[in-house]
């Protein structure tokens, strides 16, 4: 396999700061391979727009939780290939590690696939640098609920939240009757769930004082 | 064993509201084995992963809350949602390992008259079962074993993942259902997610990871499967049904929570387990039970 590939985007997606560009990384040429060819290349580059980059954004998240290990990734795409739904998200998770180390922040934070993430962990578990990728996601949609930037459903289970203290709410206590449970769930309080998170950013994203 | 374990139990949300039978079933199955389960006072959601992805740090005292509850009784916390264990597991293991997170969520806990030290255990009622009764006490108490039939096993990520917070091993489930006289029946996607989290962004997704699962157990000849959380649950067993219409398959893999098999296979009645509230019908199952 062209080690082009690793980063291969796909139609949907022109990547502004292709990193195989002899162009635009001060003439760094890449692998013999490129030196060989002759023709069109097989991936349309684009110049780096520097002032797209936040520089800053490696370090925002390496300073989040578990993103200590973030420039560990060697892109190798172990994560990518252990995703069970990388197939269809056009960009993939270790283009996603590698964009934010490039600093492409506003892409990161407004894609679909950081949502999308199905939190089961599978990239983070096989991981051979130990990039903990699927919390740097859970770092990532934070920062972008920080910036009001959240699916809809999202917040609507925001507001069941704060407003119940619960994602869900017994509705039927005679089936709990029928089977010899409690009607109501012992123990249950939800007036303390609901003050803490009136304090934190859900609070913030959906209010909950009306 | 000599004397009664108490636990904290921790229910969260989805199971009473939506898996009484769940309940009822572990509920069951502890009494027999003589666990004393304790509704935990004063908790509620742990709001995962919802709430971990759009704030942090709620997230954080939220469960940091249950768990130094926990605490103060020292009695390990025991939950049967994968969603909750998760959580409760997460927020132990980052607090534990970053002091300065541990100081800003005690001065949260603080105005409660709580604070989290982070010696408080966590534990799948699974794993309770497993360690603290063991496998030849249930086998003792097995007194309707199955036939052999084959259940695939859907353990669920936050059961699984990540290994080093969750420090769950797969063969404790695999043991259990073997006790009750089932085959486990081994199959190529049994690691993969259910879909379950992606329900609120894209549904077309999660239908189409529930429907990839059950296809993976129905090609390597599973009967029936068994879950140990909610939302896994919901996705196997209640997505089943718009599979006809979505896909046009029909897959009619019964999908038991595990103590509900466990319950029959010791002779509990399928009533008091509420098998009939699983929405394939479970009951076929029964004509597996022998003794």
């Amino acid at each position: 396999m062209s080690p082009l590939q690793t980063f291969n985007m796909g139609t949907e997606f022109r990547c502004p700061v292709q990193p195989y560009s002899r162009s635009n990384y001060g003439g760094v040429f890449f692998m013999a391979e490129t030196e060989e060819k002759t023709g069109p290349p097989v991936t349309l580059i684009d110049p780096i727009d520097m002032s797209q980059l936040d520089p800053k954004f490696r370090e925002e998240i390496s300073s989040m939780p578990n993103g200590e290990e973030l420039s560990a990734c060697f892109a190798c795409s172990t994560c990518t290939a252990a995703c069970p739904i990388a197939n269809q998200w056009n960009f993939k998770p270790h283009q996603l590690i590698r964009m934010i180390l490039l600093g492409m922040r506003t892409e990161v934070l407004s894609s679909k696939e950081i949502w999308e993430c199905l939190t089961c962990f599978e990239c983070q578990e096989r991981c051979p640098q130990k990039v903990r990728v699927t919390d740097i996601f859970f770092d990532c949609k934070n920062l972008a609920a920080e910036e009001g930037n959240v699916p809809e459903n999202i917040l609507v289970l925001a507001k069941s939240l704060i407003e119940t203290g619960q994602l869900y709410e017994v509705m039927n206590d005679w089936e709990r009757e029928d089977l010899n449970l409690e009607p109501e769930v012992p123990g249950l309080s939800t007036e303390e769930v609901k003050s803490i998170l009136k304090g934190t950013r859900t609070g913030r994203l959906v209010g909950g004082d009306e | 064993m000599n004397k009664m374990p108490v636990y904290n139990l921790y229910m969260g949300c989805s199971v009473p509201a939506n898996y009484p039978n769940y309940e009822a079933a572990m509920t069951k199955v502890a009494q027999a084995f003589g666990m004393d389960l304790v509704y935990m006072e004063g908790v509620a959601c742990c709001g995962s992963p919802n709430l971990r992805a759009i704030d942090y740090f709620g997230w954080l005292v939220v469960n940091a809350r249950t768990l130094a509850i926990a605490e103060k009784d020292g009695h390990d916390i025991v939950t049967p949602c994968n969603g909750c264990f998760g959580s409760l597991k997460d927020v132990l293991h980052h607090l534990k390992h970053d002091k300065e997170d541990m100081n800003r969520v005690n001065k949260e806990l603080k105005a409660s008259g709580l604070q989290l030290k982070g010696t408080i255990k966590v534990r799948h009622f699974v794993e309770a079962l497993y360690s603290d009764i063991g496998i030849s006490e249930i086998k003792k108490k097995v007194t309707k074993p199955l036939d052999g039939v084959g259940i695939a096993i859907h353990y669920g990520c936050h059961l699984l993942r990540p290994q080093d917070v969750t420090e769950f091993s797969p063969e404790t489930l695999r043991e259990l259902v073997e006790a009750t006289g089932a085959s486990v029946i081994d199959y190529p996607l049994w690691k993969q997610c259910c879909g379950a989290t992606v329900l609120p962004v894209n549904e077309e997704l999660a239908i189409r990871l529930a429907r990839d699962k059950l296809k993976s157990m129905k090609e390597a000849g599973a009967v029936f499967a068994t879950v140990v959380c909610p939302a896994c649950g919901n996705q196997l067993d209640l997505q089943q049904l718009g599979l006809k219409d979505t896909y046009g398959e029909v897959y009619d893999i019964p999908v038991l929570l595990y103590p509900q098999i466990l319950a029959l296979a010791m002779g509990i009645d399928q009533e008091e387990v509420g098998l009939s509230m699983n929405r394939v019908a479970a009951d076929p199952i029964l004509e597996h039970l022998t003794g």
